[in-house]
Formats: structure tokens, sequence, C-alpha cells
């Protein structure tokens, strides 16, 4: 891929971002709610302590001129200070922010590592046991709702058996020093094991929550498209050429068929990298999910700003991510 | 056969360490676990206006004033206060009162305290939105290191039981380190010291070894009992239970009703409870027809079983009122009549005030409370009253029935309003007077006002007491609002606790905790 074709992409993200910031700006000019009233609470506040409030806010400027007070911060890197945490929005976002990254990494690990081999099996072997097996775990894993499977697993394991922790990312003993802000490698960079397992035991339940409706769609996308590769020709070639059946599938067949798995992988990936509200909550997983949720109930403006471009940003690039993961699979493919 | 058991304790926390690292702590004596429904948003307590924040807070950050279990207002790290005229208090400041950094406690912190609150743009350029509870306060003056004098701009009464709300904090530190780092580090009074906040997800807090004592009203004094605590965060209701009932944690707040059952049935932990400080009614839109009409509002006061709810969907848990105090704040009127559920007395006042077919109206209420309202709006049916349930965001709810413009072709609001300071002063003014930020029903009424007024500057705690009665009295009269009921704070705690008890301003207050 040429260092030009890159530089282009990278240059297409200028209108997007802006274009995601002026609809942004736009949604929560016209959404009605009052961040000083939600502040103040029940209280009584003078109207004068009420108007210093705002002052503080910005919120006594017209929209445009907020907008382009935005503007000229976001640009400068700038992203204003959150209302409530009174702090700066970037700060705010960058704490939570390897948690997230944290635990989509790890469910979109076990997604994988659960539906690639399954889809593969049940395309090979249409229509045995196993192809209905995991048809029905497909459908069941895309309808179960996230909150109640998670719920489910807080009892099973947390309550009932005692095995795994309720919430959190790790245990209470030490502090951990953060490097990287992902647990389970700072964990390893410090040299301990046993944190390491804690953290693990912490993330296995949210990831697995976050993993089987992801591993469900993965799965079928993985089947659909393997059977489809399997009538095509070069596949029938390959056969016919006296390969063992191993290696037609495994070299042949599923470097092509993946393709299609690695776009919806990558679109899922987007969107768990937005933080899931709900399983951050069942979890007490301290990510950027539950902040922007309440961020919104809030009208912490800043806050909802900047999160929204991280969104755009986050996507932008893992399309990006995609395609060249498709060069890797298929060298016909070019950028 | 001791022995044995500690033994088997012990191979039990070396087991659990070698498997999953770090659940039970060697070296570390005692913990204390609390699975909290939100997170702190800052640790500067002059930058918030929320109560989880503050009950956190108020375990490493003491004030001049705090409030023992019966909510009477007494010395913390003052030692005494009194009246000097109608606009002065004084404060005497105890002696040996160190922050955590060492550095001592005297009359300059307190005056930079209520300097960071109260002056404008005091917060490295921001207004603390905390000014607005204190009131008339002009300024603190320093008289000697261990004396302060508040100057009021008019006479405030509520002023003690104001002054809870504020904790004191190093003006050195923040001098040294900028208001900035106040929001994310502590150097307070308090018996806990933080250790680590991990944001979102905990805040760990470890005893002070120097700690004054704490207030001398509220025994025991000296150092906390538990070595640490832990604000564990976890939102959601189940999961919360979850961990109380797995022994993850060891108080847990807002305990949904429908979890009392499950929770009495472990043999690990218990239901605790307490008054809390919040008003429930439906405010009345008083300036619409045909609400304005006295036999209206009578009628829809009429039309609710206040007992058949709180039964049926708060499990018991409330306090039914016939007015806006709380049983158990300053000035609480005792003797009001109460409007007794009465389908047949409501269905005649409605036929009296022109409506014989009864009437139609709608309630307005957020998603949280939507159980509540169909519940009122089933009962009322069988007074002859049509009404539908209207659900709405919070953000967009309370400032719709804030304003008489947007709120003018609304029916019905279930409403509430907390009280911590439980003086009618910070309920009664803001929700009944004219005009008040919080008078969603409209009500005005001249000889109210001039009571709220008076009572406001009045220094005579018993006269001022009477004329809140008085103002209760009237408001019950009026009907504004159809009274609903005072709800209990609930809490699941862990049978190993010892020395705690919830308490009615909701803070979570671990110095005299201990687990077994």
């Amino acid at each position: 891929m040429s260092l030009s074709r890159l530089l282009e992409r990278l240059l297409g993200l200028i209108p997007v971002l802006l274009g995601v910031s002026v609809i942004v700006f736009l949604m929560i000019s016209l959404t009605p709610g009052d961040p000083v009233e939600i502040m103040l609470g029940d209280s009584r506040a003078t109207p004068e302590q009420i108007a210093a409030l705002r002052h503080d806010m910005g919120l006594d400027r017209s929209a445009m001129e907020r907008f382009l007070v935005f503007l000229w911060n976001a640009v400068h890197g700038d992203f204003g200070l959150s209302f409530f945490h009174r702090r700066p929005v970037i700060d705010v976002l960058a704490e939570r922010l390897p948690a997230t990254i944290e635990l989509t990494l790890v469910s979109l690990v076990l997604a994988l590592v659960i539906a690639i081999p399954l889809g593969v099996v049940a395309a090979v072997r249409k229509n045995s046991w196993i192809d209905r097996i995991a048809t029905v775990g497909s459908l069941l894993g895309v309808s179960l709702p996230g909150f109640w499977f998670g719920i489910l697993l807080i009892l099973f394991f947390g309550v009932h058996l005692g095995w795994l922790p309720i919430s959190g990312r790790i245990g209470y003993s030490s502090e951990v020093h953060s490097v990287t802000g992902f647990l389970l490698v700072d964990t390893l960079i410090a040299g301990r094991p046993a944190s390491f397992l804690d953290a693990a035991a912490h993330i296995l339940m949210p990831a697995l929550t976050l993993a089987l409706p992801m591993a469900a769609i993965l799965m079928r996308v993985t089947r659909s498209s393997m059977l489809e590769v399997l009538r095509a020709d070069y596949v029938l070639f390959a056969e016919a050429k006296g390969l063992t059946r191993a290696r037609v599938i495994g070299r042949h067949a599923l470097k092509n068929a993946l393709i299609p798995t690695v776009t919806v992988a990558a679109l899922e990936t987007g969107s768990l990298l937005g933080g899931n509200m709900i399983v951050e909550t069942v979890f007490g997983w301290p990510g950027i999910g539950r902040l922007v949720v309440e961020a919104i109930f809030n009208r912490n403006f800043p806050l909802v700003q900047a999160s929204v471009l991280l969104y755009a940003v986050t996507y932008v690039l893992l399309n990006f991510v995609a395609d060249l993961l498709y060069v890797l699979l298929n060298p016909r493919v070019r950028l | 056969m001791t022995v044995n058991r500690s033994r088997r304790r012990l191979a039990i926390v070396i087991a659990s360490t070698a498997m999953i690292g770090s659940f039970a702590v060697p070296g570390i004596a005692s913990e204390l676990r609390v699975g909290f429904s939100q997170d702190g948003q800052t640790l500067d307590p002059a930058n918030h206006r929320n109560r989880e924040t503050e009950t956190i807070l108020r375990n490493m950050c003491d004030g001049l004033l705090t409030r023992d279990a019966s909510m009477k207002v007494v010395p913390e790290i003052a030692e005494s206060y009194r009246q000097v005229d109608p606009q002065t208090w004084e404060f005497k400041i105890r002696d040996g009162v160190r922050f955590h950094s060492g550095t001592p406690l005297t009359a300059t912190d307190v005056k930079f305290t209520f300097d960071r609150l109260t002056k404008e743009s005091a917060l490295g350029g921001q207004t603390s939105p905390r000014k607005s509870l204190l009131g008339p306060l002009a300024g603190v003056d320093v008289v000697d290191a261990r004396t302060v004098r508040f100057r009021l701009s008019a006479p405030w009464a509520i002023l003690p039981a104001m002054l809870p709300f504020q904790e004191l904090v190093s003006k050195d530190f923040v001098e040294k380190n900028g208001d900035a780092a106040l929001a994310t580090k502590e150097d307070c009074a308090g018996p806990f010291k933080l250790v680590e906040w991990r944001r979102g997800d905990a805040v760990i807090m470890e005893r002070d070894p120097n700690y004054y004592g704490g207030a001398t009203d509220i025994p025991p004094v000296g150092p906390a009992k538990v070595d640490r605590v832990i604000f564990k965060i976890i939102p959601e209701n189940a999961s919360r239970v979850a961990a109380l009932l797995a022994g993850e944690v060891d108080i847990v707040n807002e305990l949904p009703a429908s979890a009392i059952k499950q929770v009495e049935a472990s043999d690990r932990a218990k239901v605790m409870s307490v008054n809390g400080t919040r008003t429930f009614f439906l405010s009345i839109n008083g300036a619409k027809k045909p609400f304005d009409d006295i036999r209206v509002r009578k009628a829809l006061n009429h039309a609710v079983d206040r007992k058949l709810i709180i039964d049926k969907i708060l499990a018991g848990r409330a306090t039914p009122l016939n007015g806006v105090m709380s049983p158990d704040a300053f000035g609480f009127a005792a003797d009001l009549p109460e409007y007794a559920y009465d389908p047949a007395l409501a269905k005649k006042l409605l036929a009296d005030a022109g409506h014989p077919n009864g009437l139609e109206l709608t309630i307005d209420t957020t998603a949280a409370f939507k159980p509540t309202a169909e519940a009122i709006a089933a009962i009322m049916a069988r007074s002859g009253i049509k009404a539908n349930v209207q659900i709405w965001e919070g953000a967009v709810l309370s400032p719709m029935w804030a304003a008489a413009d947007k709120r003018k072709d609304r029916d019905l609001y279930l409403a509430s309003w907390g009280n911590g300071a439980l003086d009618p002063a910070d309920i009664m003014v803001p929700t009944l007077k004219t005009g008040g930020r919080g008078n969603s029903a409209g009500y005005s009424n001249a000889e109210v006002d001039k009571l709220l007024d008076a009572a406001e500057t009045e220094v005579d705690q018993a006269e001022r007491a009477d004329m809140y009665r008085k103002a209760q009295k009237q408001v019950n009269a009026d009907a504004p609002w159809v009274f609903l009921w005072l709800p209990q704070d609930l809490y699941g705690v862990s049978k190993r606790l010892k020395g705690w008890q919830p308490s009615a301003d909701s803070r979570i207050n671990l110095h005299d905790a201990s687990v077994d």
C-alpha cells in the first residue's frame, strides 16, 4: 500500500470529524434539558447563583459562539471541562478508555476463538448435528439480552459457586502501576502473576457476556461464507489435485472465507469500543460506556461532544484496519 | 478447635490469595467494603453538588459541624459555636487537629475553605456550585488561630443546619498544588485518608492513625475501627445485591424494595432502613382548570390510597405524609388533618365542583416512578378519575414543570424534593413559596409567603418552628399537592458488620464501623 493512499485516508478523517461535530452540536443544542438545573438538583439557588454557573459552563453564550469556541479549542486539543467532574474532558475519558479497550479486545479474541472453528465445522459438516447445535446456539446468542445473561453469570459463578468476582477490574490489595492501562498487561510487566490471574478472573464474565452475541454473529457469517467458498472452482481444483481435506479447508478455503468475518468483526469491535453501557453497569466495569450515557442524561455537553468525536475516529480507523486485513488475506485486493 | 478454625481460615486466605490474587489481603487486619451506586464526581469538597460524592468525601473530610444518629447538629472540628448576634456566628476550633499531610488545621484554613465556597471564581476561575447552600454568608473573619466569625448579610437561623454539608480543606495544600489538584487528591482531616481513587471503579481509603477522634458528642472518639475502607462502585441494583450476598461487600446502598426478601432470606446479610429525607408528592397544576378549584384538589387527595401503595409497591417502607415535612425535621407539624382515602367523598367533591362524571387527567413522571404512578392512576379510577401516565426524561421533566408557561397544559406531576438539612427553610421555601425554584404546583399564598419570610430571619428557634407549623397547616388546607409519603432509605448490610447504622441524611459514616 502506498504512503500517499494512507495519507489520503487520514486526510479523509477531517471532513468526517467536522461533519460529526456539527451534527452532534446541533443535536445537543436542540435537546431540551439544562445541565445547571440538573446540577443544582433540589436546592434553593438565587438567579445570580444560577447565572454564575451558566457562565462557568459557557452556556450564557449563543449556540453559534459556543460552537466556534468548541471548534477552535478542539483543534488545539482542548475539549473543555466536564460540567460535573469539573476536570478536562480529555482526562476523564482517558482514565476510562483503557478499561473499555481491554474488555473489547478480550471479548473480540473470545468471540473469534468460539466463532471461527464453529463456523468452519458447521459449514464443512453442513446439516450434521454439530451444525444444528451451532445454528441454534447462535440464534440464542443473538437473541438473549446481554443484561439478563450477565446477571445469570453473576448469580451462578459469583453468588452460587463463588468462583468469580462480581464487579470491578481487579482486587484492591495493592495499587497497580499503570504502564499501558491494560491490567492484563501491566500486572505481567510488574511481574505479578497472581494479580494477572485476579485481573483475568475479573474480566472473564463481562468479556463472555459481550463475546457471546458477537460470536453468534461471526459464526453465522463464517459459516455462510465458508459454504459459498467450498463450492468455488478453485476449491474443487485443489481437491482434484489430491490435497488433503484439511489442507484444502485450512489454506485455500478459510483464507477467502474470512473476509466477510473480518468486516463484521471490525464493525462489532467499533461498537464495543464505544463502551457497552449495559455490561459496564452490570459488572461495575469502569469503562466509557457508562460515563457517556450518564453524560447524556446529565446534559454534560463537553463530554458528549468529545466522546462522539472519539467514536467517529475509532470507526474510521477500524475500517481502515479491516481494509488492511483484506490485503493480507487476499493479495488480489488492493487498497 | 479455635486453632483448627484459624488454621483453616489461614489456609483459605493463602489459597484464595494464590488463586485470585488479592481477595483476602494478608497484612491488612480489617477491611470494610461498601457496594455503592455511583462514583464520586470529584474529591474537591467545594466543586460538586452530588450527594454520593459527599457521602464518599465525608469519610475522608470532616467539617466544622456534623450530625449525630438522631440528626442533631453537633460540633466536629469546631469545639463549640455560638450566635454572637443575629448576623454573626462564632466558632471555636479544636486544638491539635491535623490534616492528613500533618499540617495543623487553623482558623486560616476555615476561612480559606469558606472563601473558596462563597467567592466568585474562587476555584481556579470557577465558582463553587455549593455557594447557594450557604445562603447569606458574606464572609469569614479570623479572630485568632482557633477562632473564626461567620458574617451574614441577613439573619439566617439555619446556618448550623447547613454547615454539616461543607468539609474543611487545607489552605497549604491548595496553595502548593493548585485547585485542580483537589479534584483527584485530598488533604483533609477525616478518619480515613485516600489511598487510591480508581475512577469509575473504587475509592480506596485507609485509617489515619493520627486522626483527632471526631465529634466528642458521638462516641466512641478515636481513630477509625477498620484499617481500610473501599467504596466499590456497582451501579446496577441486582449486581450490588449479588455482591452483598456473595460476601464481596459489607454494605450496599439504595437496596431496591424488590430485593428485601432475597436479602432477608440470606444467612449472610440483613436489611437496615432509616427514614429518608425526600418528600414525595403529586404536584397539581393549580393555574389550570379545573385544578384551580380547591374541591378538585381535595378530591384528588381523597382519591389516593397511600397506605395501599406503600404496602404493595414500597414494601411498607415509607411514612405517609399529610404535608411537606419529614417527621424527623425541625418544625414538623404532627397534627395536620389527614385526607383519608375515600372514593365516595372524592366523587362527591368532584360532583360539587361540577364534574359529576369524573375527570380525565395526565400524571407526568420519570421511568423510575412508572410503577408508582400507574398504581396511583389505577386507584384514582375508583373515584371516577381517569388518569393517564406519561413518562419523561428527568432532564426534560423538571425544567418543564419549573416554568409556568411550559407547564400550563400539564395536570399532575409525581415529584419529590430532598431535604438533607431537615429544615423547612430548605424545602418549603423552594417548593411552596411564590416563584420558588421547585414550586411546580405554582402555589402562591400570601400568608404562607409571609410566614416563610419571617421564619427565615427569626432568631428564636421556638418562634421559628411555630411559624413553619402554621405554614404547614395552611398548605395542608390549600392542598396544592396530593400529599404522599417519605420513603425509607434501604441498605443491605452484612451480618459481620458492627457499629454502623444508616443515617437519615444518607451519609455512610464508617468511623465507628467494624467487621468481625
